[in-house]
């Protein structure tokens, strides 16, 4: 190893040219008096870390602060951003109805699809935890939806499936019940979408079953020998000791579920009625069907409130039911 | 030791980022030094069927082997989708030279943002001969005083209509001075003869839009700053009309509508709806894909008044970006495409019937039986209507999605078509800022 090391410095140094020793402070402006190597070797590490500053800088920060800067202008695409103070967020709370419709979907939809997939992931978790054959199979094979789910391809299979002709109300009437017109009704297009999400619960499973891998098996033996049923394992054990996977689960799906887009876009476009408008596809449509950027801007930084407070509100109540080990 | 590498490094990746950016120009100059003197690129975009797609290359292919320091690059896409992803080029400036632009308030929206070229100049100078088009298709590409777009070819609303299923019913056919209550008689009777759908409305901006001019009015006031009606008893009257219809089972509600995927699945290509109010343009697309053996025919619009309220509209304008680096170069193209014979020996009446006169009268000598139709309703329409309204506002879009809201909540049962009429005057007073 070392052998190699040194031919690699040999060769570096001929095509610099420079001589192996040579001080580099001052030369690039890195070592401050004392302690030149370390800081110079600290140079280096920003130098590597540049491409992602320099990046986060430009294409993360300066955009989320120029859309902050946007939100406060009547900025139409294409037009010049014209400064109007709080006069989107005011127009947003007192006189967009169509605001309030999204929000209400929005909550909806995120609080029925994020603990439904929740709970079928931690249900599939735990009953692929007892599978001792094949288990690599399996988990591949119920992974699927999650790595296809956000797809487009996927949304216009969901329309098909549940279109007045689709597969499920031919199952339907081949068991002799009645079909529905499940994206023509306003009462169950959403539902369509909730199942949907629900459907995709690969990841949150994945993540639940290390959780119950992580589970030492001596508890459930020395419960068991103190005569526990299953039942209150399961309450007194699983759970408990699942709570801080939980409380990750719950907090990236809540986000997750505020910011779907595709399955309203492409199975429902919001039909009917505004049934299935989720928020993003309201601020889509304020943005590239209105042209009203600076609107569109303000909608985003409302969304990121609103996220932002129950997340937290999430965090502080994690206080009160997430048990952790080592306390 | 160590830091003998560190120097390298700082090179290897300066040169990594030097690359890394130098890319694109690497690229861009490549592709326009080719061929000497003045090798152009122009960017087309357009949306449309697979057919208009495959016609359109086509005509593309003419072109280039006419004018060899063309090439013209295409960018098309059906209608769902068009003008988002014409959005996000507009916010970058990076429209295509060439642009087909949809008339009303679509064209208004990019316009009003300065977007747009203003297409007289070259008129002025002859780079585009509109010598044998009519001053009112003209002045239908305009907005605010400057010609945007020049119409790629005339529509009408129609109705299309199947005349044997409507005669099986005993019913009696559209004719030229039908009325609303005859359109109501005619698809009670086909519903309940046939158990059919005895029409199928458009969506509700045209079809509103129509019966408001039927009534003497228009959707905008003149310089579009307000709606152009003041009592909302005509709203309440055309929703009232619908809901009965669906509540009837004469016409689909929206759960059927909903499920109906592009033109060639329509209702009336299925034989499930006697007529359905469309563009003229789309009467070759429909027939063709509802067969042979069945008859699809042309009908005027209900109503009292119905030479007033009719009207030609563009199917389409072409248009050119304001950011175009070409525009005299584009226009040339649009100059072919408006009148070159050879181009609607491809296309046909596909982008509407060519408002070139002279390409008309030539193409009539030698029409299939649906083009036929379509130039014969044209004419007749020509002669009894009134011109399109062009006064969409910027926002136009988005009042357009309310009404289309108020009446889905109408038909759905969730609101009164009074209580409808009054929230979309509302909404629409929100929009446009009154």
């Amino acid at each position: 190893m070392s052998q190699s090391h040194m031919d690699d410095q040999a060769r570096l140094q001929e095509n610099t040219g420079l001589p192996p020793n040579r001080n580099l402070k001052g030369r690039f402006g890195f070592g401050k008096n004392k302690r030149p190597r370390k800081d110079l070797q600290n140079g280096v590490g920003y130098i590597f870390l540049s491409p992602f500053v320099i990046g986060t800088i430009l294409l993360t920060m300066f955009p989320i602060l120029y859309s902050l800067y946007l939100s406060f202008t009547n900025y139409s695409m294409g037009g010049t951003p014209e400064w109007i103070g709080f006069g989107n967020y005011v127009h947003m709370f007192n006189n967009d109805a169509m605001f309030w419709q999204s929000m209400e979907v929005t909550f909806f939809y995120a609080g029925t699809a994020v603990p439904l997939r929740l709970i079928f992931a931690l249900f599939v978790a735990i009953i692929l935890n007892k599978v001792i054959e094949m288990v690599g199979v399996y988990r591949t094979l119920l992974y699927l939806p999650s790595v296809v789910g956000g797809s487009v391809g996927v949304a216009i299979m969901w329309r098909q499936l549940f279109g007045n002709e689709g597969a499920v109300n031919g199952v339907l009437s081949m068991l002799g019940l009645p079909t529905h017109s499940w994206l023509g009704d306003p009462n169950t297009a959403i539902w369509t979408l909730v199942i949907l999400y629900g459907w995709q619960f690969g990841s949150s499973m994945l993540i639940f079953l290390a959780g119950l891998r992580n589970i030492p098996t001596s508890f459930y033996e020395a419960s068991a020998v103190d005569g526990a049923r299953p039942i209150q394992q399961f309450f007194k054990i699983t759970l408990p000791m699942l709570t801080p996977v939980i409380l990750f689960n719950v907090i990236m799906q809540t986000i997750q579920g505020f910011m779907a887009f595709t399955p309203a876009y492409v199975v429902t476009a919001g039909d009917p009625i505004n049934s299935t408008l989720l928020y993003i596809l309201y601020m889509y449509r304020q943005a590239f069907e209105y042209f009203n950027m600076g609107y569109a801007a303000a909608l985003a930084w409302v969304m990121l409130v609103i996220i932002a407070i129950l997340t937290a509100i999430i965090f502080k109540s994690s206080q009160y039911w997430v048990h952790y080990e080592d306390k | 030791m160590k830091r003998n590498y560190q120097v390298p490094l700082y090179s290897v990746m300066a040169a990594a980022l030097l690359a890394a950016c130098g890319g694109d120009t690497d690229n861009g100059s490549e592709t326009e030094a080719t061929a000497g003197e003045e090798e152009i690129v122009l960017r087309m975009s357009w949306w449309g069927s697979q057919e208009r797609h495959n016609m359109t290359n086509e005509i593309i292919e003419m072109y280039e082997s006419e004018n060899p320091h063309v090439s013209i690059q295409p960018d098309f896409a059906g209608f769902d989708g068009y003008f988002e992803k014409m959005a996000t080029q507009a916010a970058g400036g990076n429209l295509p030279d060439i642009m087909q632009q949809n008339h009303g308030e679509f064209v208004n929206q990019y316009a009003s943002q300065g977007q747009l070229a203003d297409l007289q100049p070259f008129i002025d100078d002859g780079t585009i001969n509109v010598s044998a088009v009519s001053e009112t298709v003209l002045e239908s590409g305009e907005f605010d005083g400057e010609l945007v777009g020049l119409p790629t070819g005339m529509n009408a609303l129609a109705g299309l209509y199947d005349p044997d299923m409507i005669e099986s019913a005993g019913a009696e056919l559209p004719n030229e001075d039908w009325t609303w209550e005859d359109m109501i008689d005619m698809a009670t009777t086909v519903h309940e003869y046939t158990g059919n759908y005895g029409m199928r409305l458009m969506e509700p901006g045209n079809m509103f839009e129509y019966y408001l001019r039927d009534n003497g009015k228009r959707l905008f006031n003149e310089d579009g700053t307000d709606l152009g009606y003041e009592d909302d008893q005509l709203f309440v009257e055309y929703l009232t009309m619908n809901k009965r219809m669906v509540d009837d089972g004469v016409a689909p509600g929206y759960d059927v509508i909903g499920e109906i995927q592009g033109l060639e699945d329509e209702l009336l290509v299925h034989g499930t709806a006697a007529i359905n109010f469309r563009w003229t343009n789309q009467l070759n697309t429909i027939a063709s894909a509802a067969g042979d053996d069945r008859n699809i025919e042309l009908a005027i619009l209900p109503g009292d008044n119905n030479d007033e309220a009719m009207y030609l509209r563009p199917s389409m304008l072409w248009s050119i970006a304001e950011n175009s680096q070409h525009k005299e170069e584009a226009a040339k193209f649009i100059d072919f495409y408006t009148n070159q014979t050879e181009v609607f020996d491809v296309v046909g009446s596909d982008r509407g019937v060519p408002i070139n006169e002279d390409i008309q009268e030539e193409m009539r000598s030698d029409l299939n039986e649906t083009d036929q139709k379509v130039f014969d309703f044209i004419s007749y329409v020509t002669d009894h209507s009134t011109p399109v309204d062009s006064n969409y506002p910027p926002q136009a879009a988005q009042v357009l999605n309310a009404l289309e809201d108020v009446d889905e909540l109408v038909i759905y049962g969730q609101m009164t078509p009074e209580e409808g009429a009054a929230q979309f005057r509302q909404e629409a007073n929100a929009i446009l800022g009154n």
